[in-house]
């Protein structure tokens, strides 16, 4: 496995050179996620169906997760240039794609202020969990409700300008950062949560790929990176770090997008998102990691003749050890997408319990474990598909991931 | 009458041989002295062990604190610059703190084949160096003292210190929280710092007089904890 990613990716620090970039300023990582799964959820929702899995009942016990390829390439001294390209086992059409592309200048700091402005496509600063390289997260398999949700439909195509206060460069324990940022191709994030509910997943939506099975949207698909009435959202965050062992993270977001506004070609609907999340992280020096994290917001469409609004909140608790080479996780999420229009469409509330064992053999090779359970209401099940609105389903996987790079 | 005894002829070329000698013995003996008392000058005739014990505020050994101590009252000791070496390797800095006298310079060779762009905006010494491997950069000189934070604007975790001194004698405790020094009898002020400490550095400041009798020792106990230590379990690719 190895030897075929390297013979792949062997030419690329060639290839950068001859580009007259300075190789030595390349850092770059490939991986390749295996996976054994054995669910007993319903057709994914990924396939079209009401179930909250990546992987269903009558997928194929080996799975491709993900294919990686990562490149960060400095370009002069106050810039930096990353892409992040993957393959994924899709059965909606987006098996491979662009989740994050950006552009970061980084001038040195001044006194103890730091600026950075990042353009491009990424992620708002949310998540505490999915902080390792390709925003995978390095406790469990599956993100969190919170985490799923990001993945799927909400990434950032615009600028993000981040002000810090790097205090503990000047003798305090403490470093603040402001983050503001504009942006566009997010008037239909929205859409797979008021459709789907929340969901548990590691596939992260492409740029310009979609969240369903084939076929136009929005019968079939949803198309989370849509352009429809020109307004640009906009966010806003702060975070505060005690040293390296507590991070609060705290964002205001809203795509300002027109609710009554529709593409008249496609006839897809602008979908109005706003949401508050608000987390902190612990990390202890005997290897306990804590997150809890809480979003809360609201969707909206009003096309002519119909007015609805989607009231959502998840949140969840992380516990994590680890221990050598080994991290055990356990995490409890929490859910809830609201309803106040005429149908009750769209209404689903649950939890789940996450249980996952990292092993990290040797610095390529990462083996894990995980196993999930949802415990769910959904009026989608009820009323579209004639199954029980309460149902609780357990996905397992096994997971073989190998990554060389840059050291 | 016995005749006198003849002298041996060769009595006047021994006299002659002497007194050249003795003549050419007397500058170069004079010389000898005169270096004999200059460096006796120079040298303290004795000198007497001062040491340091540290300990946390929990007892446990104080490692790594950088122990300064100036001359208020004592023939003056002045340490030679140095040319010091801080590396980075695996995406951190090695060491983690170097003490050198002022005038010092350091080296940043970047044993990493990722880039660095190290930089300090410390009053001591303002600075940013881009490092790309294999490409070495001119030394950076110390002129001030003080301390110096240094990071690297791509990997936020990477952290480093330089202590840059006038003291007439320095160091770190060692494992056992233990530190010393062959001193010149004097009246001497001792500090002490640490890059995680959260006492205030007027409390841990010390007066002590040392004499030729025996050997000086100062203990120190934190009043307040150290700041948790950087955690080091975390690859470098999180984000932190």
């Amino acid at each position: 496995m190895g030897i075929l990613i390297r013979a792949r990716v062997g030419w690329l620090p060639w290839l950068l050179g001859l580009c007259g970039a300075s190789v030595d300023a390349t850092d770059w990582t490939a991986s390749l996620d295996l996976r054994l799964v054995d669910s007993n959820s319903d057709r994914s929702y990924l396939d079209g169906g009401q179930g909250a899995t990546r992987w269903d009942r009558d997928d194929a016990v080996i799975q491709l997760d993900r294919a990686r390829l990562s490149v960060t390439q400095s370009v002069g001294e106050l810039w930096s240039t990353h892409v992040d390209l993957s393959a994924w086992n899709d059965r909606g059409g987006s098996a491979i794609g662009v989740t994050e592309a950006w552009a970061l200048l980084r001038p040195y700091p001044f006194d103890a202020l730091r600026v950075r402005l990042k353009t491009g496509v990424f992620y708002a600063p949310v998540s505490l969990e999915n902080r390792a390289s390709g925003w995978e997260s390095p406790y469990t398999l599956t993100y969190s409700a919170i985490d799923s949700w990001l993945a799927e439909e909400v990434r950032t195509v615009g600028s993000e300008l981040q002000l810090e206060w790097l205090g503990t460069r000047t003798g305090h324990s403490f470093d603040l950062a402001a983050t503001a940022a504009v942006f566009g191709w997010n008037e239909t994030t929205g859409v797979v949560l008021a459709n789907d509910g929340f969901l548990f997943t590691d596939r992260q939506t492409p740029i310009g790929g979609r969240v369903g099975r084939p076929g136009d949207p929005p019968l079939n698909a949803a198309h989370p990176f849509e352009q429809i009435d020109g307004r640009a959202g906009i966010y806003g965050g702060l975070e505060a770090r005690y040293l390296d062992r507590l991070t609060f993270r705290a964002l205001r977001y809203d795509n300002r997008a027109d609710p009554s506004a529709v593409d008249a070609a496609s006839h897809i609907v602008a979908w109005h998102t706003a949401f508050t999340s608000i987390g902190a992280r612990l990390e202890t020096q005997n290897g306990w990691t804590a997150i809890a994290q809480w979003l809360d917001g609201t969707t909206t469409i009003s096309p002519v003749g119909f007015s609805g609004d989607w009231p959502y909140h998840a949140e969840y608790l992380l516990l994590s050890r680890r221990s050598g080479r080994h991290t055990f996780s356990a995490r409890l999420d929490g859910f809830r997408v609201d309803v106040q229009h005429a149908f009750d469409s769209g209404r689903q509330s649950g939890r789940a319990l996450t249980a996952a064992w990292l092993f990290d053999t040797t610095p390529n090779l990462r083996l894990g474990a995980e196993w999930l359970l949802i415990a769910s209401h959904s009026y989608q099940r009820e009323e579209l598909y004639q199954l029980s609105p309460d149902t609780a389903r357990s996905q397992v996987q096994l997971s073989a991931r190998y990554t060389i790079g840059s050291h | 009458m016995r005749p006198r005894a003849r002298p041996a002829p060769s009595a006047p070329l021994f006299a002659a041989t002497f007194e050249a000698l003795r003549r050419a013995c007397v500058p170069v003996l004079a010389v000898l002295l005169t270096c004999l008392g200059l460096l006796a000058a120079a040298v303290p005739a004795v000198s007497a062990n001062l040491s340091l014990q540290a300990v946390n505020a929990d007892g446990r050994p104080l490692r790594g604190a950088v122990v300064q101590v100036y001359a208020l009252d004592a023939p003056a000791h002045h340490p030679v610059p140095e040319h010091a070496v801080m590396d980075q390797v695996d995406r951190t800095f090695a060491p983690d703190l170097l003490i050198i006298p002022v005038g010092s310079t350091i080296v940043f060779p970047n044993s990493d084949s990722v880039a660095h762009q190290i930089y300090s905006f410390s009053p001591a010494k303002r600075f940013q160096l881009p490092l790309y491997h294999g490409q070495p950069y001119p030394p950076t000189q110390f002129d001030q003292p003080g301390i110096i934070t240094l990071g690297c604007n791509i990997h936020d975790q990477m952290l480093a210190y330089v202590v840059v001194t006038e003291a007439a004698y320095f160091g770190r405790t060692d494992e056992q929280g233990h530190w010393s020094a062959d001193v010149a009898p004097g009246h001497y002020r001792l500090t002490l710092w640490h890059p995680r400490l959260r006492d205030s550095l007027a409390m841990l400041e010390q007066q002590v007089v040392v004499t030729d009798a025996g050997p000086a020792t100062i203990n120190v106990r934190l009043k307040k904890p150290l700041q948790p230590a950087p955690l080091t379990d975390r690859p470098y690719s999180w984000e932190y």
